[in-house]
Formats: structure tokens, sequence, C-alpha cells
């Protein structure tokens, strides 16, 4: 999936909807609700080493968003196709991977 | 209201005789096959497709009451074929003000069943709904929108706009979140978020390093013996930089909290490396000058030392 600019001359903005705020980084809780689930299970999967702060005491804000994507897919992976959520985390990390390697021979 | 008739065996690829057991078996490999989140991300939204496809196709022949329904349309029906409900299929219970919230299924499905009953999540069944797609994408930056966190218009794919704004601290291959503008929910569920990865378009001037920008400072070579005062550009604008006499070609100068800003508030450095260029065609009178230089150079050796 891509995401087009849009051209440089934009005529009287019809329907741009106003400004988001994009997040960078989520608290415990905000990474909580941003995947579905309750806190115990991210200190779960958190104690499981499948989720990782950016760094120990950075203070309140402690994942990336790039996390709560991540997290997001090992959760539907877990409900969709049963795997476990060990199993979840190794097909993201290779499908990631895959992707890599994918952008590094198209280059 | 024509519609395409959808062969729901056919996206299964199951015979119309399959048992129930057969029709798990076949949706749960389907499902597995394409499941959005096992594709790289430029087949993702290809993927999600077809996974609704193959969801719509278990949710009537999954269930023994659809699917007896459906049947009982007859065997003659091919994919594609226009569609009209033959009289007493129309839908009892789709409730046409509820039809855009829960819209994610075909129009041929909704000419039998409705729209209101897009959710699958009976009991001992494994759920594949996706409750609201992720829409994951790039989006180039350029250093400029990183320096001064600017509001970005974008376009998603389905043709909606949004406004962006590009948080302090960005970096090339950040992700940014943008909570609940991803796909609807389908049967009341949450919406999805989109994700945003920069991708930050090299700059001519500025390169990028962590918090740190770093660009060249080209100097003549008196400049460097001698030291000098020059004017050059910041992405803050133009600054005088003192050069200590001697500064050698790679010598950084660093113009303290002029780099990137990090999400507490500070910022970066700028270092203005120095790079001596010497005068291809130098003059008759630059030429006197060098050749004097040269004689009278007090360097020990008839070239630097290394290399």
């Amino acid at each position: 999936m891509s995401v087009s600019t849009p051209q440089r001359t934009r005529p009287a903005a019809p329907s741009v909807e106003p400004s988001r705020r994009a997040e960078l980084y989520l608290s415990n809780e905000e990474l909580a609700r941003a995947a579905g689930i309750s806190m115990t299970t991210l200190a779960r999967l958190m104690s499981l080493g499948l989720v990782d702060p950016i760094a120990p005491g950075f203070g309140s804000p402690t994942f990336s968003a790039a996390t709560a994507e991540r997290l997001r897919r090992m959760l539907r992976l877990h409900r969709d196709l049963g795997v476990n959520f060990t199993g979840a985390a190794i097909i993201v990390d290779l499908v990631e991977r895959l992707e890599r390697e994918r952008n590094r021979s198209g280059r | 209201m024509a519609v395409k008739f959808r062969d729901y065996y056919e996206v299964l690829g199951v015979p119309r005789s399959a048992s129930a057991d057969d029709i798990k078996r076949a949706y749960r490999q389907l499902a597995r096959k394409h499941h959005p989140d096992l594709q790289p991300a430029a087949e993702r939204s290809q993927a999600a497709e077809r996974l609704k496809e193959i969801n719509e196709a278990y949710e009537v022949l999954g269930d023994a009451e659809k699917r007896s329904k459906y049947d009982a349309l007859g065997a003659n029906w091919k994919n594609g074929m226009d569609f009209s409900p033959p009289p007493g299929a129309e839908p009892g219970y789709a409730r046409a003000g509820e039809w855009e919230d829960v819209g994610d299924v075909s129009d041929f499905f909704a000419s039998l069943f409705g729209r209101g009953t897009g959710g699958r999540a009976r009991r001992g069944d494994v759920r594949v709904t996706i409750p609201g797609n992720d829409i994951e994408g790039e989006m180039p930056v350029t250093l400029e929108e990183l320096l001064r966190n600017t509001r970005r218009p974008i376009t998603l794919n389905g043709g909606r706009s949004l406004e962006v704004e590009i948080p302090r601290g960005a970096r090339e291959g950040t992700v940014l979140r943008l909570a609940g503008q991803g796909g609807p929910g389908v049967n009341g569920g949450p919406p999805g978020d989109v994700y945003l990865r920069l991708r930050l378009v090299p700059h001519p001037r500025y390169r990028v390093a962590g918090d740190d920008l770093d660009m060249d400072l080209p100097l003549w070579p008196w400049q460097a013996v001698l030291g000098a005062e020059v004017r050059t550009e910041t992405p803050d604008g133009a600054v005088t930089l003192t050069v200590p006499s001697g500064s050698q070609t790679g010598r950084r100068l660093r113009l303290r909290g002029r780099g990137l800003p990090r999400a507490d508030g500070s910022r970066g450095d700028l270092h203005a490396v120095v790079r001596i260029v010497v005068p291809e065609r130098p003059s008759a009178a630059e030429r006197e000058v060098y050749e004097t230089l040269k004689r009278r150079a007090s360097a020990p050796a008839d070239r630097p030392a290394g290399g």
C-alpha cells in the first residue's frame, strides 16, 4: 500500500480533514489501548521479550509508534490464525526481513 | 439493483458437495495463505481484498442456514453474472440507517443477507474479521519538514485526505501513528490506525547523522591556513563562522543547537566540515605567489606525511 503526496497546487481544499497529531511515542497505557489489549497482557508480552520499550527510564512515553504497528500485526495473527504470541513475533520478524531483502534487491 | 453473482464455492475452491468440515479446512488454509500480515507491505492491500472475499464466502458457506439459502439459488449461476435476488430472498433485517457503518461486504452478499450481519464471531470459530484495517504506507519528507514540524497534507489510497503534523523528533524510518484513521471497523469494531513510515528525501546540502547535521564548508587554501570569518547558510539562516587558522580538511566546526529537533524540545548540532578547495585556474599573480610560497616553505619534507 502506498501513500501518494498530493500535487503542489492544491485546489481550495475540499475535503482535507483538519490536522491530525501524529504520535511518535506511546506510554504503556496508550500502547495497550492502541493494540486493544489489557495492561496485564501487555506486561506478559513484555516479560516474554516480545514487545520492547525504546529505553528503560526514558520517562513516561516508552514505546515507538512502530511498536504499536508491530504489536497489532502480532495480535491479528494470534487472533485470526491461532498462532501463539512467540510464533506471531517470529512471523512479523520474518516478514519484515523479507521486505528489507526485497527492497535491497529491488534497488 | 443489478449485482454480480459470486460463486462462493469457487472462492473457497471446494465442490458444491463439500462437507462442513471440508469447507472449514479450505477456509483455514486460504486464510493462512492470504492473511495480509503475512505479506510484504507492497502486497498487503491486495491480500486484504482477497481475504475479504474469502471471509465473505466462509460467512455464507460456513453457516448451515445461509448456505442452504445460497444453495437454493441453484447451480446455474456463474461468477460475475448479473444477479437480482429472487422474490423472497431479500434480507429482512438490514436497517438502511446502518449500512454505511458496517458495509464491508459485497453488494451480492448484501442483496441476500443484508449488511447488518457483518460479524463472523460465531462461538467456536476462528475469527478472521479484521476490525478496521490498519493502513500502512511510506511518506517522503524533506529535511525542512523535519526541522520545522510542519503540517503535511497526504492522500490515502482510498482518496481520503488528511493533514498530518510531523512531530518533533521524527527521523528517517520513524513510524508515525494516526490513531483511528484507518479502515472502518466491521460489526462495530474499532477503526484501524494509519501507520506512516517516513522516508527522508536526501538534501543537497545537509547530511543527517543522528540528531546532528553535517554540511560541507569549502574554503580557499589561504582561508584554511590563515583563518577566516566566512558567511554560510544554515537551516536557521545565514551565520558568520570563525574558521581557526590551520584548519585541515575534515575539521568540524560545531554550530550548537542548529541540528534536528528532538522530541524533548532540544536540538542536535550542525557541523560545518572544512573542505579545502584549490583554485583550478590560478591567475598569473596567484601563480607567482604560490611559486614564492613553494620556494620559501619551511616544511620538512617534499610533501605532507601520510598516504
